[in-house]
């Protein structure tokens, strides 16, 4: 994996691996009950103001736990995907047609060509679980004001909060009810149904969750179409060509920019609350100062940019690095040749 | 089994206390190490630089995750005492993290990119290590003052910041002393003797501080017979500090006989240190405010994190003990397999 290989057996090495996948994956699904949790929360009752457990399955295993699993488990290996296949195509386009980045790019576009069809199947079903159990962030991702039916699928719009409708809208008819009811006539929640008798706004801000759900669906299928197409390349010529290369190194961070779109969708999408219905964002703060959160909030943007961006730096060279030195490289001398390990590997 | 232990409102949250001392200390211990060499490396030229980072290479992530064991214990088993203590160090923890993330990059990346950027990468991973240190040294101090603001409890936080950072670097240097060979081994071995003085007269502001803060530590410590029975604490500490004070005058030995001795002595003098602070503050979380069994969750959510718990700790300290097992030995020039 990262370290080792010499020093351990091929099976411990191996096993090593494994552990890693299996342990990340573990991280993931933990991290996503509770999260999920916050969005569907179930199996607790409220005493004296305090969220007490009473049932772990239903706590775990709480209603869009499995659905937000599934997709978040999808989207990291799309992500690998496109960082994979950009990387190889950036090698590629610089004259590297060796066996190891054509492997790499094959194995990347198949992954990504498998995936995202999945992704797309298992995107609808969370969002039909979302219609389900919180319908004003669907009510917000699709822009829809009045709950009613026939209602379109908008491709384009500028949702205003002020006179509460759509400006600049470019309609699907009934798109909407269609996707969310499979009938075109289906019923869609609109947003005005989530504003209290006093004024009090109960559902999140439109524009937000409208266009990142767009921009995350948007990249989804511009990697359907890239895999599909890149899928296709290989199969009936075995090579794909210089402009789908390109397209390759452009979408190199698309998966990172669909994944965080689709949790700006969710978690603005969650907004008033921040567990839904027990306990609102506004009553969740800490006595910190705001002027010292939004200090540290700065100096975790600037760090963070530096860090992307060093981060893009090193991966370019070392993809260049990779593409001058040649594809088999052999393992320095041994600098100690009379040192011995501790356990001597397999051949 | 719950009534075998009587009130599980008493008993879980000190089972919980035992596990988060038991973390801390491992991770003072064991970043400490690495976090000493992080700044030592400021020391030396490029190729010592490598063999030093190589010498902490398959740790150092390996032993932060016990601070995050330990603060992920304080959330879910004293979530009161999370908010309070955190809302309080919230500067400090933020400064924390900004170290903690600037030196694992600059872990990964110096080893990565070329060699102009890796004198950048390297001197970023000297500041990350640094700001770490101090940063936790300010929070050792400013959690004994009792978290609370005051010109005062910054000056003795700010001591404090500098203590730690050479206990670090102390616990680092005595890491070296194992792990390397010939000059660099020499060198650690001075590194080691500059810093124990600044490490006990820390420990020593500690133990002269604690009581002054508070009159009820103060009667834990200096009333008749506990005065006694608490004798042996610091007469083993100063005895462990005569013994590595005298041993680091003539290291190196000959076959590198009792090159280990160093590590294992400071570490003695850590776990010290420790369990006087453990001593004094028990039965507080919150220092004077907070006590333990006050600030834990419900019995309901905490024996459902035990069992975890005891599933997940044995596992990572098996793993560890097999990580150190396989890299032992003196190390070699960067190589990562």
């Amino acid at each position: 994996m990262l370290f080792g290989y010499r020093r351990v057996s091929n099976r411990v090495h191996t096993m090593a691996t494994f552990l890693v996948a299996f342990g990340t994956t573990m991280s993931a699904f933990w991290i996503i009950a509770l999260n999920s949790w916050m969005h569907t929360p179930t199996g607790f009752e409220m005493r004296d103001g305090v969220a007490f457990a009473t049932d772990w399955w239903a706590i775990i295993f709480n209603p869009s736990m499995p659905y937000r699993l599934t997709h978040v488990l999808l989207s990291s290996g799309l992500t690998v995907a496109f960082v994979i296949t950009g990387i190889s195509a950036y090698r590629w386009l610089r004259n590297d047609r060796t066996a190891s980045v054509r492997a790499a790019l094959k194995t990347g576009t198949t992954i990504a060509a498998v995936l995202i069809p999945l992704q797309i199947f298992a995107g609808d079903l969370h969002g039909l679980n979302t219609l389900e159990h919180q319908p004003q962030k669907v009510a917000a991702m699709e822009g829809n004001w009045e709950t009613g039916g026939n209602v379109p699928l908008l491709l384009f719009a500028v949702p205003n909060k002020e006179t509460r409708t759509n400006d600049f809208a470019l309609k699907v008819p009934n798109g909407a009810s269609l996707i969310l009811k499979h009938d075109i006539e289906g019923v869609v929640p609109g947003l005005n149904d989530y504003v209290a008798d006093d004024g009090t706004i109960l559902h999140p801000p439109v524009r937000q969750v409208f266009w990142a759900f767009r921009i995350m669906v948007g990249t989804g299928f511009a990697m359907l179409a890239l895999s599909w197409f890149a899928a296709f390349l290989f199969w009936r010529k075995g090579e794909i060509g210089p402009w789908t290369a390109r397209t390759f190194v452009a979408m190199t961070f698309s998966g990172w920019l669909a994944t965080l779109a689709g949790w700006y969708t969710t978690e603005i999408g969650r907004q008033p609350w921040l567990v839904s219905g027990v306990l609102a964002t506004k009553d969740a703060g800490s006595d910190v100062s705001s002027g010292m959160v939004l200090t540290t909030l700065i100096a975790y943007l600037v760090i963070y940019t530096a860090l992307t961006l060093a981060y893009v730096m090193t991966l370019l060279f070392i993809a260049r690095k990779a593409g001058r030195v040649g594809p088999i490289r052999p393992l320095p001398a041994d600098p100690h040749p009379n040192y011995k390990p501790a356990i001597v590997p397999a051949e | 089994m719950m009534t075998l232990f009587g009130d599980p409102t008493i008993w879980l949250p000190h089972v919980f206390a035992g596990l988060m001392g038991l973390s801390i200390l491992i991770y003072v211990v064991l970043d400490g190490f690495d976090l000493g060499v992080g700044m030592l490396v400021s020391q030396v030229d490029d190729a010592d630089k490598d063999r030093m980072i190589s010498s902490i290479g398959p740790f150092w992530d390996a032993n932060e995750t016990w601070l995050v064991l330990a603060i992920g214990l304080l959330l879910v088993a004293f979530p009161i005492a999370h908010g309070a203590i955190l809302t309080a160090l919230y500067l400090p923890v933020a400064l924390m993290l900004f170290g903690l993330i600037l030196r694992g990059v600059a872990f990964e990346f110096r080893a990565k990119v070329g060699h102009v950027q890796k004198k950048h990468w390297n001197r970023l991973f000297f500041l990350g290590s640094l700001i770490t240190a101090l940063t936790q040294g300010f929070m050792l101090g400013f959690y004994i003052m009792g978290l609370e603001w005051s010109a005062q409890n910054i000056l003795f936080s700010c001591l404090i910041a500098l203590c730690l950072t050479a206990a670090y670097i102390l616990v680092g240097a005595c890491w070296l002393i194992l792990k390397m060979e010939g000059e660099l081994q020499q060198r650690a071995v001075s590194w080691a003797q500059k810093t124990l003085m600044v490490t006990i007269s820390g420990m020593g502001a500690v133990s002269l501080a604690t009581p002054l803060v508070s009159p009820r530590i103060f009667d834990k410590w200096f009333s008749f017979p506990e005065l006694l029975i608490l004798a042996p604490l610091p007469v083993a500490t100063g005895a462990l500090f005569l013994v590595l004070f005298f041993l680091l005058k003539h290291m190196p030995f000959k076959n590198d006989h009792y090159a280990w001795a160093p590590l294992i002595l400071t570490v003695g003098i850590f776990v010290m240190g420790f369990a006087g602070l453990a001593y004094s503050f028990y039965p507080f979380v919150v220092p004077e405010k907070l006590a333990i069994y006050e600030a834990a969750a419900a019995p309901e959510s905490l024996i459902i994190i035990l069992v975890g718990g005891l599933v997940v700790i044995p596992v990572i300290i098996g793993y560890s003990i097999f990580a150190y097992t396989v890299f032992g030995g003196k190390a070699r020039t960067l190589r990562y397999d």
